[in-house]
């Protein structure tokens, strides 16, 4: 028999059609040992109250749908037990994102700045020409080197915990972000991408890499290990040699 | 409950067709140990500002002459200056050692050829160094050279 025990759940409510202003709502449920934070929040939608929103999809830490902030620490719900907290446990939407309805954010703000940092492979030929450098299976080849100079980056889930951590995120909203950055980096270090000095250009801009103020927190909070501080501080790095290289080298070296 | 946050933060292009709620931040956030560390990083900026207030003190009495001087000098053993300066040197050990520790994943996977030594060699390097430089500086101030 399982040693159910009774648990207080307050969780942000707001309609836009009713609310104000988001407020708390305290749910008493009975909580089995082993649940996620995710298993509350479902069982709460399911047996005391439907009107609850949240986002979640794959319960195993891989979609990155249910980030939230449990007692004010960012945390994927679906990977968070609830055994390590007491008999109350505080859940509320993602910090520094505007809320669409109880605990579901508006992401648009992301996916306009994840965008600009082009987080897709950039060839500077046209595809016929690239032909020549594809492998028997007209794939690109690459090391497993190759692969590990960017794999660790390449596994942000875009859960969003970074952005719900870090200080200048919080407070200067031009920022694009850790996750952003990551994600701009990775493909920077991929051995068939052709568009570093675009990115490097992007990274030297306003509001990008150099906001950075290294707190670490993103990297604290990642569920993955991504550890976008490091790509981060690696993007300050590339942008600043790119840039003295491009001073003494204006044209390349051409 | 959480608190506002920058009204701004990761605000759309362009407002959706749905009213949406400001950016919260946990209202808690003081409490957490790692914000705290990350905020006293932060305040050891008004040491340093403080620090520098006292070094131009003194520049300010070497150019009114050696009596100003030594009495700058002399004023430097007041407990209160001594305290200070505890709490500079704390505080300038203290953000060496998170500079440090953070410093080995900054590096680029690579310049050129060249890729950087394993963390634990760069770690060894700036601790080296920062002994390095204190001792001599120790030595200089100490009469040794």
């Amino acid at each position: 028999m399982t040693d159910t025990k009774h648990m207080k759940v307050a969780i942000t409510r707001f309609d836009p059609d009713q609310d104000e202003a988001p407020r708390l709502q305290e749910y008493e449920i009975p909580v089995t040992p082993g649940w996620k934070v995710l298993d509350a929040i479902n069982y709460i939608k399911d047996e005391c109250d439907s009107s609850v929103s949240h986002r979640w999809s794959c319960r195993m830490a891989v979609c990155g749908s249910c980030g939230m902030m449990v007692n004010g620490e960012p945390k994927l719900t679906c990977k968070t037990s609830l055994d390590q907290y007491g008999d109350r446990i505080v859940i509320e939407p993602l910090a520094n994102f505007p809320i669409v309805r109880d605990l579901v954010v508006e992401l648009d703000g992301f996916m306009h700045k994840f965008r600009s940092v082009k987080p897709w492979i950039i060839r500077a030929k046209e595809q016929a020409e690239d032909a020549a450098e594809l492998n028997e299976k007209g794939t690109f080849s690459q090391s497993p080197e190759q692969l590990a100079t960017f794999k660790q980056f390449s596994m942000c889930i875009n859960c969003l915990l970074c952005y719900a951590a870090c200080p200048v995120v919080a407070n200067e909203p031009e920022f694009i972000g850790p996750a952003a950055i990551a994600l701009g980096h990775r493909y920077d270090l991929d051995s068939r991408d052709e568009g570093e000095a675009t990115r490097l250009e992007i990274f030297r801009g306003e509001g990008t890499v150099f906001s950075c103020s290294f707190a670490n927190e993103c990297s604290e909070v990642c569920p993955k290990n991504v550890d976008p501080a490091a790509a981060v501080n690696q993007a300050k790095f590339a942008a600043v040699i790119d840039w003295a290289k491009n001073l003494v080298l204006p044209r390349g070296g051409n | 409950m959480a608190g506002p946050a920058n009204p701004e933060a990761m605000a759309p292009p362009k407002p959706g067709p749905t009213r949406t709620a400001p950016p919260q931040q946990p209202s808690t956030w003081w409490s957490a140990p790692r914000i705290r560390n990350y905020l006293l990083f932060d305040a050891t900026g008004i040491v340093y500002l403080l620090a520098g207030l006292v070094a131009l003190r003194l520049v300010w009495a070497l150019g009114k002459g050696p009596e100003a001087w030594q009495a700058a000098l002399a004023s430097l053993s007041n407990p209160l200056y001594l305290g200070f300066h505890v709490l500079a040197l704390v505080s300038v050990v203290f953000v060496a050692v998170r500079f440090f520790s953070l410093f080995p994943k900054a590096q680029p996977k690579a310049i050129g050829p060249l890729k950087p030594p394993p963390a634990q060699v760069i770690l060894i390097g700036l601790y080296a160094a920062w002994i390095g430089v204190t001792a001599i500086l120790c030595a200089i101030i100490g009469g040794v050279f």
